[in-house]
């Protein structure tokens, strides 16, 4: 046992590949995406006004979406025209649109239209600026009404007020109050890219005895122990996922603060089944297809789609059923589910239990085709 | 002159045939060549296909039980966004509820809601939302907006009468409608906004991985390559034109099929001239070509290119500012995604083939193309110069004196 847990640490410190994979990337990464969300939310969207009324009324909405801190208005366009060429060339995200005669028409009483348009090919940007626009629309719409009617019938501010909106519903999101998008993707994704890593290292470590033949030897060492040889082979790898799913949870929670309402002790035992459960499922890979390419595939496939499958941007129960039941066989699904749980909701452990026993089956999982393993083992065979 | 243009012809040839051949029996190669743009867009596809998120649970915790909460409740779950499943006692009831993922959002109207509509005052409730995800919140958002607003204005018609009777003829109706338009994504479905770019990335991630490998599976066995040490070999340049050229060939097939028949099978928006696509396309097939050539550089054997190169898929889908939009990058990542191919290229794609841009009007995305693909096939040229050819002959030159040895 011994023998090859030593074997399996040269075997990783040796080759420069296994320093990229556990740490250079997944540190990398780790870095990258909270790096590069840092701000929150993507604010100062480009975006243009259209103003084809140039009346003093149309001039102050233009001053008011100025001065949102969403939009950054970087175009006065005079057509409808150059505003969609711009939109085209990716200059603006948007347009906010003022017909002709606008002052005129509306103090007349012939209702003109405001129209505003986002590119929704771009999702965030699309729906901030959606989000902005609309306020303003609103707003000048409340105000003109506001004095409207205090100058025909003398109604005060206090009466005419609740009159434009009787009814508020304030949607709030609870414990990310801002929307973060870092809190809300980051949680997400970094736990994934670990679970990718591990998948690969994992089949690409054992692909590679199959590859070299060197498996006889390791089944040799473990006196024909398929059990003792997997566990000794992995568990230096085993130590350093640990150090590194502990490291990205302080990274993530301590470092960067993203929010905890929950139990830190089950947040991190979380994180700590999270790795041996994915190296469960990698075995089981590996077992189900004892090649190192085809492990390798499966792994990549998996792990990339796990991004979209587990669910964290569009919910599962959105997704056609047929689709949506794969979410369920990944880690990362129980991994993500347990943080909403401990983390970001804060409720009690209770409710993620579930999780938690989902989990030990991944870790199971291996057992059931070690057989398999060990005869691939004995007699190796290489197809590239 | 003559005889010079022939044996460069030649050479050509001989380099194309050899590598086509190199790809088509290997199975590693043909899965990332073929398989692997043929099934992920569905698959991808499949997973957002139903675009919207609708009907997202709702709690609702009703301390007023008036007719207008009632209303209120109704026309919530009228909504395509919202569904109400039902009325809890209590907040606490209710959020018992939400730990157990039995809704996602909890109304609480409070006591004097309808009381203080009634007399002319605001009523306020609110909606709790569970923010996990970000699409049910914004599902949530809509709702509300939408229902207030719209009982707003009923209200409002309603109650004009007694505080101002004049007033109706101005505010009845609506007095400067709000027109609302989404362009491109014009459903604003999830689907089409991120698969056209995903399907960008699918391409040069599956053109980088596979020269990729095939530069491992070379290292391996130089012997398969025809290499030699002592005969004369096709000058770096000439293998890597004779190499682009027969990837260009195996890739050209996918690329339309991703490009014009995915988005056809999944109705995704596509306005733009194929063609002029294609035409786009090409600089970035080229730089990712070239990209795969440098990475030969570190690939020493086939099967390295998944551990190396498969989770940069992450980091490029951030780059390329479809989840993350590139104005907010800090100047440092700003450069890092001017650096791939695959952030014009997705840009560029999503802006021909769902806004209807011209391939002019992408013309700051496309030079930058070039300016890429220049850049990258000079490094392409020095890796392999000075990196794999070497190590190649070495392979190659270890592997005769074992044979020679062997006999």
């Amino acid at each position: 046992m011994k023998a090859i847990f030593i074997r399996s640490v040269l075997q990783i410190v040796r080759r420069p590949i296994y320093w990229l994979a556990f740490f250079i990337l997944p540190l990398f990464c780790f870095l990258f995406l909270t790096n590069l969300m840092e701000n929150g939310l993507p604010i100062k969207v480009p975006a243009a006004m259209v103003d084809k009324d140039g009346s003093a009324l149309s001039r102050s909405v233009t001053q008011q979406l100025g001065g949102m801190e969403m939009v950054d208005l970087v175009a006065n366009c005079n057509s409808f025209t150059e505003a969609r060429h711009k939109m085209q060339e990716g200059e603006i995200f948007g347009y906010f649109f003022i017909p002709e005669d606008f002052q005129q028409d509306l103090f007349a009483g012939r209702k003109p239209v405001i129209t505003f348009y986002t590119n929704m090919t771009y999702f965030v940007p699309g729906s901030l600026l959606f989000k902005t626009f609309k306020t303003t629309a609103l707003y000048t719409k409340a105000g003109i009404a506001l004095n409207v009617m205090e100058s025909v019938i003398g109604a005060t501010e206090e009466e005419v007020t609740p009159l434009m909106l009787p009814i508020n519903i304030d949607a709030r999101a609870i414990h990310n109050p801002g929307m973060n998008y870092a809190i809300y993707l980051c949680n997400s994704f970094i736990p994934c890219v670990l679970q990718l890593m591990i998948f690969l290292v994992t089949c690409f470590s054992l692909g590679q005895e199959l590859k070299y033949g060197t498996s006889v030897k390791l089944l040799r060492m473990a006196n024909g122990s398929i059990i003792k040889a997997l566990a000794a082979k992995l568990l230096p790898q085993t130590i350093i996922w640990l150090v590194v799913a502990i490291f990205m949870e302080s990274w993530l929670f301590k470092i960067n603060g993203y929010p905890v309402y929950g139990s830190w002790f089950w947040l991190t035992v979380s994180e700590v089944m999270y790795v041996f459960a994915c190296q469960g499922l990698a075995v089981f890979f590996f077992g189900i297809l004892p090649s190192l390419r085809l492990s390798l595939s499966i792994s990549a496939l998996l792990g990339i789609l796990s991004f979209s499958i587990a669910a964290f941007s569009y919910p599962v129960e959105s997704m056609y059923t047929s689709i949506g039941i794969f979410s369920w066989i990944l880690p990362i699904r129980y991994n993500f589910l347990i943080y909403i749980d401990q983390a970001l909701d804060g409720v009690h452990v209770y409710y993620s239990r579930i999780w938690f026993v989902a989990y030990i089956i991944f870790m199971l999982l291996p057992f059931t085709i070690l057989w398999r393993i060990k005869k691939e083992m004995a007699k190796p065979v290489y197809a590239p | 002159m003559w005889k010079s243009i022939k044996s460069i012809i030649s050479q050509f040839l001989e380099v194309y045939c050899r590598e086509f051949k190199l790809v088509i029996h290997d199975q590693g190669l043909l899965i990332f060549f073929i398989l692997l743009p043929l099934a992920y867009p569905i698959v991808y596809s499949l997973i957002y296909n139903p675009e919207q998120v609708r009907d997202v649970k709702l709690i609702v915790v009703d301390h007023d039980r008036s007719s207008i909460s009632r209303e209120l409740v109704r026309n919530l779950d009228a909504t395509q966004e919202a569904w109400v499943i039902g009325y809890a006692a209590d907040l606490l009831e209710a959020r018992r509820a939400m730990a157990d993922k039995k809704c996602f959002g909890i109304l609480e109207i409070p006591e004097g809601f309808g009381r203080k509509i009634g007399r002319g005052e605001q009523g306020n409730a609110a909606l709790f939302c569970e923010s996990s995800l970000l699409l049910r919140y914004r599902s949530f958002l809509v709702a509300s907006t939408n229902v207030s607003q719209a009982m707003g204005a009923e209200l409002l018609t309603q109650k004009i009468n007694t505080v101002a009777p004049l007033a109706t003829t101005i505010t009845d109706g609506d007095l400067m409608p709000i027109e609302y338009i989404p362009m491109g994504n014009i459903e604003s479905g999830f689907d089409s906004f991120i698969m056209p770019g995903v399907l960008i990335l699918i391409l040069q991630q599956s053109i980088i991985l596979a020269a990729g490998m095939a530069g491992g599976a070379k290292r391996e066995k130089p012997e398969l390559m025809g290499y030699n040490g002592v005969n004369e070999a096709p000058s770096v340049a000439m293998t890597m034109f004779g190499q682009m050229l027969c990837y260009a060939t195996i890739i050209f097939l996918p690329v339309i099929y991703l490009t014009h028949y995915v988005p056809l099978m999944f109705s995704f928006p596509m306005a733009g001239d194929f063609l002029e696509i294609i035409a786009f396309l090409l600089p970035m097939c080229i730089a990712s070509v070239a990209l795969g050539f440098c990475l030969q550089g570190i690939v020493w054997e086939r099967e390295s290119v998944f551990v190396i190169w498969v989770v940069t898929s992450v980091i490029f889908l951030f780059l390329s500012g479809l989840t993350w939009p590139r104005y907010a990058m800090s100047p440092f990542w700003h450069f890092v995604s001017d650096c791939v191919p695959a952030t014009w290229g997705v840009e560029g794609f999503i802006r021909m083939n769902a806004n209807g841009a011209s391939l002019s009007q992408v013309h700051n995305d496309y030079i930058h193309l070039w300016i890429l693909a220049g850049v990258y096939l000079v490094l392409a040229y020095c890796v392999q110069r000075w990196v794999v050819r070497p190590s190649l002959f070495k392979g190659y030159d270890a592997y005769a004196e074992a044979k020679r040895r062997a006999i």
